[in-house]
């Protein structure tokens, strides 16, 4: 496969859906309607933290058009991804502001809307849990005041009760305390920053019927179809051969769609009004801090030195704020661990990472999956160790940067094949930013331009199961459909894996046909569209299903051509002779089976069938993490340059470099542009993003009044993007998967870039001008 | 979307729009008059508002005039801001209401709309108040003509059904040499911290605020030290920022420790624009 120059992999290829999509075509899952639709609306706690003492629906049951009313009562239970600590709907306690407490159904959406305001719940307020820094004291207010009982979904989750902590992941690597002792040179620095959101552009949506057999059909915009079918299994036992998940193209999820909570509550909403399709869709205010949202964090990072510059110790302390559930932020907490260090050497690791219970809306993935909050961390304290050794920044990285033949943090061994080349990335960013033309640059009164630089990495901590399958059947004109169960949901992930079919069997894009929605039904299971894995996963479901159609290509080929498949090879349309392509068959005669002339026909249609499993993952010891959580790394440089009003402290973005070590890059296009929206969205979070809460624990920026995104024209003025490819060899055509890294480095080399033109160390997000006037006077003080 | 129901009415004449205010009152239901409805809708859709009529008046013809009558400038309270903005009548203004929201917005969003808003920054005043406009309003038959400053005291004070028909400048003050600046968080698109605007007319600066205090303001007492030649400008700056109306705001947008820091640098920056500088 190596020494085969490719065709389709490695081109940019047009997107599948870019014509749909740009002459705004697509339905999304909230623009469907039916007749008899009826409309279900949350009732949402206006308090962080109380007790419910009643409930009175009397009013609401008066407004025309109500069909249901549904509170907590109704199913008293426990759901959760990870930990099942999350009622559906609150009983007796509220945790969260936001949080759903109730649905009305009715026939029509404004009507819904309306009884939901006639829902009168009464609270009796509880001590608030307003930072990580407060829950995890010893006196805290409990969330939950029996963590510990909660039922484990999967492994890696140690809540404690008593606490406020959902989980807690150690990782104990060689002999920290010894080293810590002997460093020539250290540092220790703290960083903290708030929960904030996904913002995509679709908000949350899902329909859900019971129809008179049974079947619960679920119409959804989520990264994970198969993870609703087991969680209505699991806690509304309903038989999983009954349940099928529908999903459309899906309007960005960055995350946010992979947690489940639309689904269980529109499914009690259907089963109140009879089984009836019921629309559940959120309003962006409820998108925001109703549905998951991101986690903060407060972070402590010690690492120690030796004058030379080469670091022996690290000591990392995560608390994640996952809000009221732990939902994915017990699984981000354990990816935090695993590569707390980021892409660097060092042989002495201590690091506690705790998952903690707060009063704020609960927390969920989000692109990066806890790497953009811990890269923001290393990378700043990276940089000010450099500054106390007085090495160059990128010189340091370099001297530190982590090779095959190293182990990471869980002491996973590392090969060419696992992990990308970090040195090659930190050159060719150096070279892209100009870095040695000077790091700050005067331009003029009160006016500098400055450089910082980030290095990152991530593995995927897929499940130790995980898996893609895809089918591919044939049309009578010799193309070919493609299905498999991966998302789209704007990343690409069709395309790619269109390329890659038309690669494997040597045919034009044209003649692929990529299902763009997904069916349960009658996709073949994947596990789900997160954790970058769909290129890598359903790629190789690709390509075995592919080679499975070819064998019976050649097969029902070689009887026509009366020879042996060996003799015969695939291509341009047809299966043709090795040793002389002129004598063959096209594929459109053989593709539905083949006919002779006297109407016999044989073997029949082509139906390819493929999938592919992770091999050899394995869970984390609890006290020292040991084990082989992901199956890849990998590693890229980002950087930015900014221009900085050292008076008020305004700045603009000038230029965002990316290099990333992705393997092959199937799509060079796509993969730029992955880059450029990941460093978009990862500028936006670091300059502009976070919620605000008072004293109560409210959120005081619900809506996108408040809550401000990088716009339009915000945007760095130019992307500079190139991809070094160091092949994977376990990858579909040496590919990694690149999805969520655009967005990793981009908050870390920001703040480092803006710290170098403040003079003043920056350890909090978002930088907006007021966050660094304020850091500037705590250091005068 | 809006969960309640409510009437939308679009008259033809001021006095149809009156009659109607008057009827639907008089029913004790509550009635708006209705302009961009940029606020109103936002605002009804997460039940913050709830009304029963809307009275559109965009149909009305002294609303949607924006012309140059002898020596004044009428601009009819449901001009967009875009309008005015691209008309050039009056730069400071034009300046000054395309810093509100973004331009989407800003094609829907009216002056009257503006400084009848509910939010507290109301930026289209700043430039009427410095130039002394006057408007006109309406009740029933009766019309009137008023400075500005006589019915604007933190929010335009009118009776219940009186509506806002036009803004009338004097064109010599549209005239003069002029500054609009506006600092936010962090985007360009957003409420400000501070929003000021400036104009000199005989040697002296006029200056309104935005974001410094809970409304919209024109302070003779903050002029007056920032004219007092006798002093160094820091002085009078310094003399300015502990003379406002109020305690200077402290909301999402902005410490207040960081508006007063911010403030200062703009008053440093508009002295020197208005030649007034050190």
């Amino acid at each position: 496969m190596a020494n085969k120059i490719w065709t389709t992999v490695g081109t940019p290829e047009q997107r599948i859906d870019a014509v749909e999509k740009s002459t705004g075509k697509v339905r999304y899952v909230g623009d469907y309607s039916v007749p008899g639709l009826m409309h279900a609306k949350l009732v949402k706690s206006t308090q962080a933290h109380a007790r419910i003492t009643s409930i009175d629906t009397t009013e609401a049951w008066k407004i025309p058009g109500v069909r249901a009313v549904v509170t907590g009562e109704m199913f008293p239970f426990h759901i959760g991804p990870i930990l099942a600590d999350r009622p559906p709907l609150a009983f007796e306690k509220v945790r969260y502001y936001g949080e759903p407490v109730a649905i009305v159904v009715a026939d029509h959406e404004h009507q819904a809307k309306l009884a939901t305001t006639k829902v009168k719940v009464e609270y009796e307020p509880l001590p608030i849990v307003n930072s990580v820094q407060q829950a995890f004291q010893q006196d805290a207010p409990l969330v939950h005041e029996n963590a510990g009982q909660y039922t484990k979904i999967i492994d890696n989750v140690y809540p404690k009760s008593g606490t406020n902590i959902g989980s807690h992941i150690k990782i104990r690597k060689g002999d920290f305390d010894s080293a810590w002792a002997s460093c020539e040179e250290t540092i220790t620095a703290n960083y903290s920053f708030n929960l904030s959101d996904h913002v995509a552009l679709e908000t949350r949506s899902t329909r859900v019927e019971i129809n008179p057999a049974g079947k619960v059909i679920v119409h959804s915009c989520s990264q994970s179809p198969f993870t609703i079918k087991k969680v209505l299994n699991q806690f509304f036992n309903v038989d999983v051969g009954n349940i099928l998940v529908h999903i459309p193209m899906v309007g960005g999820a960055f995350g946010g769609k992979g947690t489940v909570q639309l689904e269980p509550l529109a499914y009690l909403a259907s089963k109140a009004v009879g089984g009836k399709l019921v629309k559940l869709e959120f309003d962006r205010e409820e998108d925001m801090i109703t549905g998951p949202c991101r986690i903060g964090l407060d972070a402590t990072v010690q690492l120690g030195a030796t004058k030379e510059g080469k670091l022996v110790a690290g000591k990392y302390t995560y608390l994640l704020d996952s809000g009221a559930y732990s939902d994915q932020a017990a699984g981000i907490t354990r990816a935090a661990a695993i590569d707390c260090t980021g892409p660097y050497h060092i042989p002495n690791v201590w690091c506690d990472s705790y998952c903690i219970y707060t009063n704020h809306p609960f927390a969920t993935s989000f692109r990066g999956y806890g790497h953009p909050e811990l890269t923001f961390a290393v990378e700043r304290t990276i940089d000010q160790l450099a500054k106390k050794l007085q090495i160059d920044p990128v010189q340091f990285r370099i001297l530190n940067g982590i090779k095959p033949g190293h182990t990471s943090p869980t002491q996973t061994g590392l090969t060419a094949n696992n992990i990308g080349d970090v040195e090659k990335c930190l050159n060719r960013a150096r070279e892209l930013i100009k870095w040695d033309e000077g790091q700050k640059i005067e331009i003029g009164k009160n006016k500098v331009r400055t450089k910082g630089i980030s290095l990152f990495w991530k593995t995927s901590t897929t499940a130790t199961n995980a898996q893609a399958g895809a089918i591919l059947t044939f049309e009578a004109d010799g193309s070919v459909n493609l299905n498999c169960a991966a998302i789209e949901l704007g990343q690409g992930t069709k395309t790619v894996l269109g390329q890659i079919l038309a690669e494997k069997l040597g045919m034009d894009m044209k003649k692929i046909h990529v299902t763009m929605e997904t069916n349960t039904q009658y996709d073949p299971h994947q596990w789900r569209t997160v954790a970058s894995s769909s290129t890598f996963l359903a790629g190789r479901a690709v390509i075995s299903a592919a080679e499975n159609a070819i064998a019976q290509l050649k097969k029902t080929a070689s009887i026509v051509l009366q020879c042996t498949p060996e003799d015969l090879e695939v291509g341009g349309g047809r299966v043709f002779l090795t040793p002389d392509p002129t004598f063959g068959v096209e594929i459109k005669d053989i593709a539905i089976g083949y006919t002779y002339p006297s109407g016999h026909s044989i073997e029949g249609q082509v139906v390819g069938v493929g999938k592919h499993v992770q091999r050899h993952l394995t869970p984390m010891d609890e006290q020292t993490g040991f084990g082989k959580p992901g199956p890849w790394w990998s590693v890229g440089v980002q950087a930015v340059e900014v221009e900085l009003n050292t008076r008020d402290f305004t700045y603009s973005i000038l230029n965002a470099v990316t290099v990333l070590d992705g393997g092959t890059i199937i799509n060079p296009m796509t993969a730029t542009q992955q880059m450029r929206g990941g460093m978009y969205m990862g500028l936006s979070y670091a300059t502009s993003e976070k919620f605000i809460f008072d004293h109560n624990g409210v959120v005081q920026n619900t809506g996108l009044r408040n809550y401000p995104v990088l716009r339009y024209g915000e945007q760095p003025a130019e992307y500079l993007v190139e991809f070094i490819e160091t092949p994977a060899a376990d990858g579909p055509f040496g590919a990694r998967g690149i999805g969520e890294y655009g967005v990793i480095g981009a908050a870390a080399c920001l703040a480092n870039s803006l710290s170098v033109g403040t003079e003043v160390e920056l350890t909090q997000l978002p930088l907006t001008p007021e966050v660094i006037w304020q850091a500037k006077k705590v250091e005068k003080q | 979307m809006i969960a309640f129901d409510f009437n939308y009415i679009k008259p033809a004449t001021v006095a149809e729009a009156n009659q109607t205010y008057t009827m639907v009152h008089d029913q004790g239901d509550h009635a708006m008059y209705f302009s961009g409805g940029t606020e109103i809708i936002t605002r009804a859709r997460v039940n913050e508002l709830k009304v029963d009529t809307v009275i559109d008046i965009k149909e009305i013809a002294e609303c949607t005039v924006m012309e140059v009558q002898d020596d004044k400038l009428v601009i009819g309270a449901a001009m967009s801001l875009n309008h005015i903005t691209n008309s050039n009548l009056f730069p400071l203004l034009g300046e000054t209401i395309k810093k509100i929201a973004d331009h989407t917005s800003r094609n829907k969003i009216t002056i009257g709309g503006n400084i009848n808003s509910e939010l507290i920054y109301k930026e289209s005043v700043l430039p009427l108040l410095l130039v002394d406009a006057k408007v006109k309003l309406v009740k029933g038959t009766k019309e009137k003509i008023v400075p500005l400053s006589s019915v604007f005291d933190k929010k335009l004070k009118v009776q219940a059904g009186e509506l806002l028909l036009q803004v009338i400048i004097d064109t010599e003050y549209t005239k003069l040499p002029y500054a609009s600046l506006k600092k936010t968080r962090f985007s360009k698109v957003g409420y400000p911290v501070i929003s000021a605007a400036a104009i000199v007319k005989d040697k002296k600066i006029r200056i309104a605020f935005s974001g410094v205090c809970e409304y919209p303001f024109r302070s003779q007492e903050v002029e007056n030290i920032l004219n007092d030649s006798k002093k160094s400008v820091s002085e009078r700056i310094e003399k300015a920022i502990n003379s406002l109306p109020t305690n200077v705001l402290d909301d999402l947008q902005g410490s207040n420790e960081y508006r007063v820091f911010v403030l200062r640098n703009m008053l440093y920056d508009i002295m020197e624009e208005m030649g007034m500088g050190e």
